[in-house]
């Protein structure tokens, strides 16, 4: 099973879909709400984020060695072969 | 800018009607550069100098209503204080989306006082 | 200020700014309550309504492209999504905005850069 590790935002709503579907199919996952981080992991994070040219947009969702920035469950689906 | 607000032929006077001119302030009484926060006629109106010429903005930005007197003036660019909107104070566009506009007025001057035209919002 | 009333009150202002850009609300009205009530208690906490799916880096020139609503300074992007990055936002056109899919910055480059 790929591992699958997520920068979210405490207050995005679509952060929350991400989560709930990784849940919701029994798919264990480490997340970190970069809002609520201290000022090292905000650092690290942005530095992540920016890397993919993701401009700090949420969620960020590593999937293995993939990136899939905003909520998208097929891609999620297709990535973890679901 | 119109030199004669009250000239009056027969076009003019269609226009007057469509106009009305509120005294501002003296000429004299603002250096280039300099920005002037004025109600006229119950409306907050920001008056800009700028090489020479006079200015006439709704004092309120668009985006969230701050007052743009507290912003910064670079060349003909205001800056709201707020969040940094950038506009024309020459045309009242947003730089960033030219749809957008903070409402701006005519002005003119009439033997060194400074007029504005505070029925032009929008023109 | 009481959260609903200030709720309310973006809600008017903002309504004004978007609309000139060929926006809307989206109708999905629980979505849009929550994303408002986010607004409200982030610009409670920092002194502005920054987008709640977007994060800060602290530095202003970054930070104040993310004020909402933030359309201005991401047209290209939003109009290839028919939506904003949160979904707060949708094209005047858009009728069911479940369909609409956020499409990353990068996605959006390489596609247009492919035309």
């Amino acid at each position: 099973m790929k591992k699958v590790v997520m920068y979210t935002l405490s207050t995005c709503p679509w952060c929350m879909r991400a989560k709930k579907f990784f849940r919701e199919h029994d798919i264990p996952f480490e997340y970190t709400d970069y809002d609520k981080a201290d000022d090292e992991t905000k650092r690290a994070i942005k530095e992540d984020c920016l890397e993919h040219g993701s401009e700090m947009s949420f969620p960020f969702v590593k999937i293995g060695d993939e990136v899939v920035v905003g909520y998208n469950p097929e891609k999620y689906a297709k990535l973890l072969e679901l | 800018m119109e030199k004669y607000p009250f000239f009056c032929d027969l076009t003019g006077v269609y226009m007057n009607r469509e106009k009305r001119w509120i005294f501002a302030i003296k000429e004299d009484e603002m250096a280039d550069g300099d920005k002037k926060p004025l109600l006229l006629e119950g409306e907050k109106v920001l008056l800009l100098r700028k090489d020479g010429d006079f200015f006439a903005i709704s004092n309120k930005c668009p985006h969230m209503e701050c007052p743009l007197s507290k912003g910064t003036l670079e060349g003909h660019v205001i800056k709201c204080p707020c969040h940094d909107w950038r506009f024309d104070i020459r045309s009242g566009e947003f730089l960033d989306a030219k749809e957008i506009k903070v409402p701006f007025y005519e002005t003119s001057i009439m033997e060194g006082s400074v007029f504005v035209n505070v029925e032009g919002a929008g023109k | 200020m009481n959260t609903e009333k200030r709720k309310g009150q973006l809600k008017k202002m903002f309504s004004k700014v978007v609309d000139p850009l060929g926006y809307k609300f989206s109708s999905d009205e629980e979505l849009v309550d929550f994303l408002l009530e986010q607004e409200v208690n982030i610009e409670k906490e920092k002194g502005s309504p920054f987008c709640p799916c977007q994060g800060l880096t602290g530095e202003r020139e970054h930070d104040m492209k993310l004020v909402c609503p933030c359309i201005p300074f991401h047209r290209e992007h939003y109009d290839a999504m028919k939506r904003c990055w949160c979904g707060l936002y949708v094209h005047k056109n858009v009728e069911d905005p479940d369909n609409l899919m956020q499409i990353s910055l990068q996605e959006f480059l390489e596609s247009k850069n492919r035309k």
